[in-house]
C-alpha cells in the first residue's frame, strides 16, 4: 500500500467535496446551525410544579404549610384567574374549591372540588393531580394516613440534576453531522463513478483496496472532525473524552460503509439524496429515544446507530464509563467493519 | 512475431447473453500502431478494456508486454498509458492538478507536468478548470494524462472522436511521437483516414470477431480494384470517367489510345479505401 498515493486521494476528495458548492458550503452552515441549536435550547430544567388554587373560603395560612422547593402553590382571587393561569402554563393544575367545601368537609357531608387541567395534558398527570387533590383534602379534614414512604433509588440518582433538553440533544446533533456526511460522501463518490474517474484512477498502479481505504479515510475524517468540533465547542468531552471519541470514530467507519452502500444504489446525486434520506431517517430512529426514553422498545436494537447513539447518550447524559459501554462498543466495532466491507464489495461491483 | 508486445489468444467477453468480443486472436509487435477498426458496437471497446486490464476475460487468454493480463493487471497498468473513449477528467480540478494526481499514481518521480501540457498544445492553460475546456482541449488533456508514467504500451480508445481538426491533429502528432519514442500503440477508431496515416496495421472488427488484419496497403492491394480512371472531355463537353484495367494484357493499349484520342483531364490510380475494403469484407459501413 503506498502511502502516497492513499493521501493524494485524500486531499483530493476533500478538495473536491470543498468545491462542491452544495456540500461543502452545506457543510459548514449545517455545523453552524447545530451549534446554534444546541445553545438556543435550555440548559435547565424547570423541576419545579405549580398548583393554583382558586378557594375563596380558605384562610391564606392553609397553602403555607404545603409550599416546598420542588411545589409552590399559587393562589387566585378568581376563577378566571385561575383558569387563565392554566392556560398560560403559570400553574399545572388549578384547583377550585367551593365555597362552603371546609363546612361540609368538617361535618362530614358530601362535597365537590374541580380540577382545570390542560387539553394536552397527558391522562398519567390528570390521574396524579386527582391523587394530589385527595391528599390534600384528606390532610385538610385531618386523615392524614398513618404510613411513612422512603425513596430507594436504582442508579445514578439525578434528583435536581435532571438533564437539560439541550444535554438530550447532543449525541443527536452529533448523529446528525455523521448522517448528513453520509450524503456527502456518497453522493463524492457517485460523482465519480458516474464520470468514469474511478475507472481512471483504477488503471493506475492503484488498487481497489487503496482507492476504499482512501475514501474510508475520506468520509472518517470528514464525520470525525466536524463532530469533534461540534462537541468540542459544546464542551461534550468533557466526559470521557476518549471513551466518546472511540465511539465516535467507530460511527465514522459506519457511516463510511453505508455512504459506499448508498453509493452503489444510486445513479447520481439526486439518487444519492433519496436514498440518503431514506438511510437518515432508518438511522435518526434510535435518537428519538433519546428524547423521548420509553418510546421505542427492544426491537430498536436491530438499527446500527442505536449502539453509538446509546453510548453517547449514555456516557454524555448519565456518566457511563469504558465497562458498561464495552458491550455496545464491540457490537459497534463488529457493524462498522461488516457494513465498510459490504459497502467496498457493492461499490466495486458498480465500477 | 519476434517480440510481440500484446498477443490475444482467442479473447472472449460476453455482457450476459450478448457477445461482445468472440474469439479474438492476434498479435502486436513492440513499437507497432495497430489500429483497430470497427463500427460502433463491433466489440473494440471492450477487446481494450480486456487487454488493459478493466475487464478481466471471459474466455481465451491475453498477455501484454508478457504479462497475463487477466492474472496480473497492475503489473500491466504500472507500464500503460490508457486513453479512455468518454472523457473522465476532473473538471472541478484545474489541469495541473489533474496530472499531478496521477502521476502521484502511477508513483513517478519529478514530474514535469507543465512540459506535458506543453507537448499537448496546452501550455499556459495548467491552472484553468478542466470544466472551462473545450472538448478538443479535454481529448488532448485525456491524452497527456495517459502519457504521465511514459508509458511502453498506450491504448488509445477513439482519441480523435468528435473533434475538430486542429486538435485532431495535435493528438495525432503525439501518438506519432510516442511511436518514435518506441512505444507500442493500441488504437481503436472509426476514422478510416486517420487509421490509414497512423497505423503500421489495421485490424477489422466487426461483430466481435476480427474480419481482416493487415497494412493498409496490403489489404488495399488485396481489395483494390487496380485500375486507371481517366477523366476526359466527352463529345458533348461534358466530363466522363474511362477505366483501364491494370492487370490486362492490353492495358498499356489502352492508356495509349485514349491519351492519342481524347482529351484527358486526369488520370488517377483506383485505389480501395480502407472503408471500401470493411464494406466489402463484413457487408456493413462504419458508421
Amino acid at each position: 500500500m503506498n502511502i502516497r498515493m492513499i493521501f493524494a486521494l485524500v486531499r483530493k476528495d476533500i478538495s473536491l467535496y470543498f468545491k462542491n458548492k452544495f456540500f461543502g458550503l452545506g457543510t459548514i452552515l449545517a455545523l453552524a446551525a447545530y451549534l446554534g441549536i444546541f445553545f438556543l435550547m435550555p440548559k435547565t430544567v424547570n423541576e419545579k410544579i405549580s398548583l393554583g388554587f382558586y378557594a375563596p373560603s380558605f384562610p391564606d395560612t392553609v397553602w403555607d404549610q404545603y409550599n416546598s422547593e420542588e411545589v409552590t402553590l399559587l393562589h387566585y382571587s378568581s376563577l378566571e384567574a385561575l383558569k387563565q393561569a392554566v392556560t398560560d402554563d403559570k400553574a399545572s393544575v388549578g384547583f377550585v374549591f367551593p365555597d362552603d367545601f371546609l363546612q361540609k368537609m368538617y361535618s362530614g357531608e358530601q362535597t365537590n372540588a374541580q380540577i382545570y387541567i390542560k387539553s394536552d395534558l397527558p391522562d398519567e398527570y390528570r390521574q396524579a393531580y386527582t391523587l394530589v387533590l385527595e391528599e390534600i383534602t384528606q390532610q385538610l379534614a385531618g386523615h392524614s394516613l398513618n404510613i411513612t414512604t422512603n425513596e430507594v433509588v436504582i442508579g445514578t440518582d439525578m434528583a435536581g440534576m435532571q438533564i437539560p433538553p439541550r444535554n438530550r440533544m447532543l449525541p443527536n446533533l452529533a448523529i446528525l453531522i455523521l448522517m448528513v456526511e453520509t450524503m456527502g460522501l456518497a453522493a463524492l463518490i457517485s460523482s465519480e463513478v458516474e464520470s468514469g474517474t474511478l475507472r481512471a484512477l483504477l488503471v493506475t498502479r492503484l488498487r481497489p483496496a487503496g482507492l476504499f481505504i482512501s475514501k474510508g479515510i475520506t468520509g472518517v475524517v470528514m464525520a470525525f472532525t466536524q463532530v469533534l468540533l461540534l462537541l468540542v465547542i459544546t464542551g461534550g468531552l468533557q466526559q470521557k473524552p476518549g471513551l466518546i471519541m472511540t465511539a465516535l470514530l467507530l460511527g465514522s467507519i459506519l457511516i463510511t460503509g453505508i455512504s459506499f452502500l448508498v453509493a452503489s444504489l444510486a445513479r447520481d446525486v439526486m439518487s444519492v439524496i433519496a436514498w440518503g434520506m431514506i438511510a437518515m431517517i432508518v438511522l435518526a430512529i434510535p435518537s428519538f429515544n433519546v428524547m423521548l426514553p420509553g418510546l421505542t422498545t427492544d426491537w430498536i436494537k436491530i438499527i446500527p446507530s442505536y449502539y453509538l447513539i446509546d453510548v453517547l447518550n449514555k456516557v454524555f447524559n448519565y456518566g457511563m464509563g469504558w465497562q458498561t459501554a464495552t458491550t455496545n462498543l464491540l457490537v459497534l466495532l463488529g457493524l462498522s467493519i461488516l457494513f465498510f466491507i459490504g459497502g467496498m464489495v457493492a461499490i466495486r461491483r458498480k465500477i | 512475431m519476434t517480440n510481440p508486445a500484446i498477443v490475444a489468444q482467442e479473447l472472449t467477453y460476453s455482457y450476459g447473453d450478448l457477445v461482445a468480443v468472440d474469439h479474438i486472436s492476434f498479435e502486436v509487435e513492440a513499437g507497432e500502431i495497430l489500429g483497430l477498426l470497427g463500427p460502433n458496437g463491433a466489440g473494440k471497446s471492450t477487446t481494450v478494456k480486456m487487454l488493459s486490464g478493466q475487464l478481466k476475460p471471459k474466455g481465451g487468454k491475453a498477455t501484454v508486454l508478457g504479462v497475463d493480463i487477466g492474472r496480473f493487471p497492475k503489473k500491466v497498468q504500472a507500464q500503460a498509458g490508457i486513453c479512455f473513449e468518454i472523457t473522465n477528467l476532473y473538471e472541478e480540478m484545474n489541469a495541473l492538478e489533474n496530472l499531478k494526481l496521477f502521476a502521484r499514481l502511477f508513483d513517478v518521480k519529478n514530474f514535469n507536468a507543465e512540459a506535458l501540457l506543453e507537448r499537448v498544445g496546452l501550455g499556459g492553460r495548467g491552472k484553468d478548470l478542466v470544466s472551462t475546456f473545450s472538448k478538443g482541449m479535454k481529448q488532448r488533456l485525456m491524452v497527456a494524462r495517459a502519457l504521465i508514467n511514459k508509458p511502453k504500451i498506450l491504448f488509445l480508445d477513439e482519441p480523435t472522436n468528435g473533434l475538430d481538426p486542429v486538435s485532431a491533429e495535435s493528438i495525432r502528432n503525439v501518438i506519432l511521437e510516442e511511436r518514435n519514442r518506441g512505444a507500442t500503440i493500441f488504437l481503436t477508431t472509426h476514422d478510416m483516414m486517420e487509421a490509414d496515416k497512423l497505423s503500421h496495421r489495421v485490424a477489422f472488427i466487426n461483430q466481435g470477431r476480427i474480419a481482416a488484419l493487415d497494412t493498409p496497403y496490403a489489404l488495399k492491394q488485396e481489395y483494390g480494384k487496380r485500375a486507371l480512371v481517366a477523366q476526359v472531355v466527352g463529345k458533348d463537353g461534358r466530363l466522363e470517367e474511362r477505366e483501364i484495367a491494370l492487370d490486362n494484357s492490353d492495358t498499356a493499349g489502352k492508356v495509349s489510345d485514349i491519351f492519342a484520342n481524347e482529351k484527358v483531364v486526369t488520370v488517377h490510380s483506383e485505389e480501395a479505401t480502407l472503408e471500401d475494403i470493411f464494406i466489402r469484407i463484413t457487408g456493413r459501413g462504419l458508421a
